[in-house]
């Protein structure tokens, strides 16, 4: 499987080289939809250069990466470009020797329960086989490199993709089940962008799975790992922090990037559902309802936990895509990374409903989000709304896509266990519909 | 008999009885009575202390101030009231130069009108109080509260013309009327922001600290106008309003024709009891109170006098409405003080300058070109380079296990 990943890569290269040397460059690294105030590369070459001058480069309302990306970049920002591409590369093997692994996982429990006799009679067709699932660690890693989001995403220099490699090794870890590099990548991610504490719940969940802990609150042994691994994330985030105060020796990264993540001073439209709402917000209110959009993200995580416990990987993709859909600067990036999942749950396609509907929607969403920026700050003949109406599709798209997925994955286990071929009490076909 | 003119009260020379001006009924040497003896020590007055006195009277010019403060065609009637009052302050002899005209909207080239370039005052179309000699001071988006507030204060900017000043000087009467939108202790201007009757009051009592009124004569046409004087605290100040607090003041009659009220009540009956006054009327202040009684308002006028030093008997329409010149003709000469000192103006000598300055000597050019810092190179402190690597190994041994170590080295 090398082989077909090194042209992968190589293709994947080569589509970034080559952009990087066109004119487009420059159109893409201005693009909201792919740099957003948390992660455009002008802000990161700003910070710097306040930097060379002498100045925190957090004094002004420019700057909101972490310390450990000036470290960084004070060394590479000459190879930018190279530094992004093999972010990229990296991500893609990571996500790809991770799926090699859940793979093995998915097939060696399948097995278990079907020795066990778990599964109803008449489900031949719903079993997974290796053959199947040979290219599946390929596919992904194809769909993350060439997926025209993560290439403009990679041309504009956007540090989501730093973030999106963490993320990635932190899944290879969870998935490896190192309990303790898994703490160190989350705490990573994490103190990256802030949200990924979310993924907390899908990595315990796993990781005692492995350990074939059972999830009951009266064990001892499940209180005993989850404060191990949450004392092993707790202490590597509280270390990275105090090292990254001895870089510039203040606290100013703390408002700067955290409570600028929280608080969403900055109003530029990006494809999330911020800026619209809290530009036309009164002051009274927006503390309110800045409270209301953030719990918004980290709501679903425990409903999931309880109805998810026991697939944790693919809790580990909803929520990844639920952060990527609503967290406060939302840009295309985070959109590729759960999308690079995808592959992996194709088995699904059959109890897909309305995969057609919405690959249109996002599809065509994505390219009208140019059209309408131009109508409405170049033209002047759109205004605002018809930019937001365009996110809002998107997102909605993109929540129909889980929700989706979500459904579909619950029914093949319900049929699993329960047999494809549902009657009623009367004896007539049943449906099975997500309540 | 009554004395029919305005002679003051001279003050005696030699006893200085009758301090003050106040209004005479009998000293009146119009009459051909002669001089009259002073009431408290019986010695005939002279001529000269009848003219001293004739300069120490009250006011010397008067001024007036109108504002209408609302916009939009159906307020056409606050821009009448304004009008209206401009054009009797005008006839009484104010002149333009003495009158800042402030109308937030223009009605008479407004789309609207079906007779475009006038502005009637009374339905049926009598009265026209356009027309061609009306000089609008502060037009449309202009009258605000900070430049009403400005020409109040005198705080204008240099490059404001005359017209649009309040030249005021501590001998002036002035006449402010406003008319628009209020309610219990403000008032609207152009639909966006507010005076308040404490801003206001702090107004009067700055001129008043500024000597830029003698006497002041402030009438307010709004709903619940008598909130707007409450606070006034500056001596000199007779303050009338259309309708007490709680009360609202209503307009008086449409037009059909038009389509809009052409006047509110309060001002149409003062527009009517003005008509009356000509430059010599001996018509008070108390007149004036009793211009619109309940039956014909609706609201309750109301006035305040408390901080006027004159009984308002005494005191003449025309002496805010109009631009009385005090004319005495008499028959005898009259010396001005002998004693005036010449006023000798001494010319500091000019100090001759050296030689000019080289361009060169005032620009140091050669301290500019070597002024720039050279950017520093900011560096990681040397201890978070440590710190991270170290963590970076421990982790990376943690994992992977201590037997590797000896790869490493």
């Amino acid at each position: 499987m090398a082989a077909p990943l090194v042209l992968v890569v190589l293709a994947a290269v080569t589509v970034r080289a080559a952009l990087y040397r066109s004119s487009f460059a420059a159109f893409i690294a201005e693009r909201v939809e792919v740099a957003s105030p948390l992660n455009a590369w002008k802000r990161v070459v700003e910070g710097l250069a306040l930097l060379d001058l002498g100045v925190s480069p957090y004094s002004g309302a420019i700057f909101h990466e972490t310390p450990l990306i000036i470290y960084l970049f004070h060394f590479l920002i000459e190879y930018a470009e190279l530094v992004f591409m093999i972010t990229d590369v990296l991500t893609a093997v990571a996500l790809y020797l991770a799926i090699q692994d859940y793979n093995k996982v998915v097939f060696k429990k399948q097995k278990l329960l079907i020795e066990l006799d778990k599964y109803a009679p008449d489900v031949a067709e719903l079993i997974r086989t290796p053959m199947e699932m040979h290219y599946i660690p390929l596919k992904v890693a194809l769909v993350y490199l060439l997926n025209p989001y993560t290439v403009m995403s990679c041309v504009a220099k956007s540090t989501c993709a730093i973030s999106n490699t963490v993320i990635a090794f932190f899944i290879l870890a969870t998935i490896r089940g190192s309990a303790f590099l898994s703490a160190v990548f989350l705490a990573l991610a994490t103190y990256q962008s802030l949200y990924p504490i979310t993924l907390f719940a899908p990595a315990l969940l796993y990781l005692l799975q492995r350990q074939f802990i059972p999830i009951k609150p009266k064990s001892k042994s499940f209180w005993l790992f989850t404060m191990q691994y949450a004392a092993l994330y707790l202490c590597s985030l509280v270390v990275i922090i105090c090292l990254s105060f001895f870089l510039l020796n203040s606290w100013d990264f703390i408002p700067s990037v955290y409570g600028f993540i929280l608080s969403v001073p900055d109003l530029t439209p990006n494809i999330g559902l911020f800026w619209y709402f809290f530009a036309e917000m009164f002051e009274h209110f927006s503390l309110f309802f800045v409270c209301v959009f953030q719990i918004n993200v980290f709501f679903y995580t425990i409903p999931l936990a309880v109805k998810l416990k026991e697939h944790p990987v693919f809790f580990m993709f909803v929520q990844l895509a639920i952060i990527s859909i609503f967290k406060s600067y939302p840009t295309v990036g985070d959109v590729a990374l759960y999308m690079a999942f995808l592959p992996v749950w194709s088995h699904l396609y059959r109890f897909l409903r309305n995969i057609f509907i919405l690959s249109c929607m996002l599809i065509a969403c994505s390219l009208l989000f140019p059209v309408l920026w131009h109508l409405w700050i170049f033209a002047g003949s759109a205004n605002s709304n018809f930019y937001y109406a365009i996110t809002l599709t998107f997102n909605i798209g993109q929540i129909l896509l889980i929700s989706d997925y979500f459904y579909a994955f619950l029914r093949r286990e319900y049929y699993l266990t329960h047999g494809l071929h549902l009657t009623r009490q009367d004896g007539t076909e049943a449906m099975l519909v997500l309540k | 008999m009554p004395c029919v003119s305005n002679v003051l009260f001279a003050q005696c020379t030699r006893c200085s009885w009758g301090s003050g001006p106040a209004r005479c009924p009998d000293a009146c040497n119009l009459l051909g009575k002669g001089p009259v003896p002073c009431k408290a020590c019986g010695e005939p007055r002279l001529i000269e202390d009848q003219a001293e006195q004739f300069f120490k009277s009250g006011h010397t010019n008067n001024w007036a101030v109108l504002v209408c403060t609302s916009r939009f065609w159906f307020n056409y009637r606050h821009v009448a009231n304004t009008l209206s009052v401009y054009r009797s302050v005008k006839r009484l002899g104010i002149p333009d130069s003495h009158i800042v005209l402030m109308l937030a909207d223009d009605m008479a080239c407004n789309p609207r009108n079906p007779k475009p370039a006038t502005v009637f005052s009374h339905k049926n179309m009598e009265l026209n109080v356009y027309g061609d000699d009306v000089e609008v001071d502060y037009r449309s988006y202009e009258v605000t509260v900070e430049n009403f507030l400005r020409v109040l204060t005198g705080r204008i900017p240099p490059s404001t013309p005359r017209s649009k000043r309040l030249l005021s000087d501590d001998r002036s009467n002035i006449l402010i009327y406003m008319t628009g939108h209020g309610g219990n202790g403000f008032l609207k201007f152009q639909d966006s922001e507010e005076i308040t009757n404490v801003e206001l009051a702090d107004a009067f009592e700055q001129m008043w600290q500024k000597r830029r009124y003698n006497e002041l004569l402030f009438i307010i046409d709004t709903c619940q106008g008598a909130s707007m004087y409450e606070r006034f605290y500056s001596p000199n100040i007779i303050a009338l309003a259309s309708s007490q607090v709680g009360e609202d003041s209503l307009s008086h009659q449409p037009d059909l024709g038009i389509g809009v009220h052409l006047m509110d009540r309060y001002t149409f009956y003062m527009l009517e009891f003005l008509e009356e006054v000509h430059p010599a009327s001996q018509t008070n202040m108390n007149d004036l109170f009793q211009v619109c009684p309940k039956s014909l308002c609706v609201s309750t006028p109301g006035h305040r006098t408390d901080l006027f030093q004159r009984d308002p008997q005494n005191v003449l329409i025309t002496d805010f409405f109009g631009s009385v010149r005090k004319v005495e003709i008499t028959t005898e000469t009259i010396s001005l003080d002998r004693n005036l000192a010449g006023f000798e103006s001494e010319l500091p000598k000019d100090v001759l300058a050296t030689e000019p300055l080289k361009y060169a000597d005032q620009l140091p050019v050669a301290q500019i070109i070597h002024q720039k810092p050279k950017p520093k190179d900011w560096h990681p402190p040397g201890g978070f380079i440590l710190g991270l690597w170290a963590l970076i190994i421990m982790v990376f041994f943690k994992t992977y296990g201590i037997k590797h170590m000896k790869h490493i080295f």
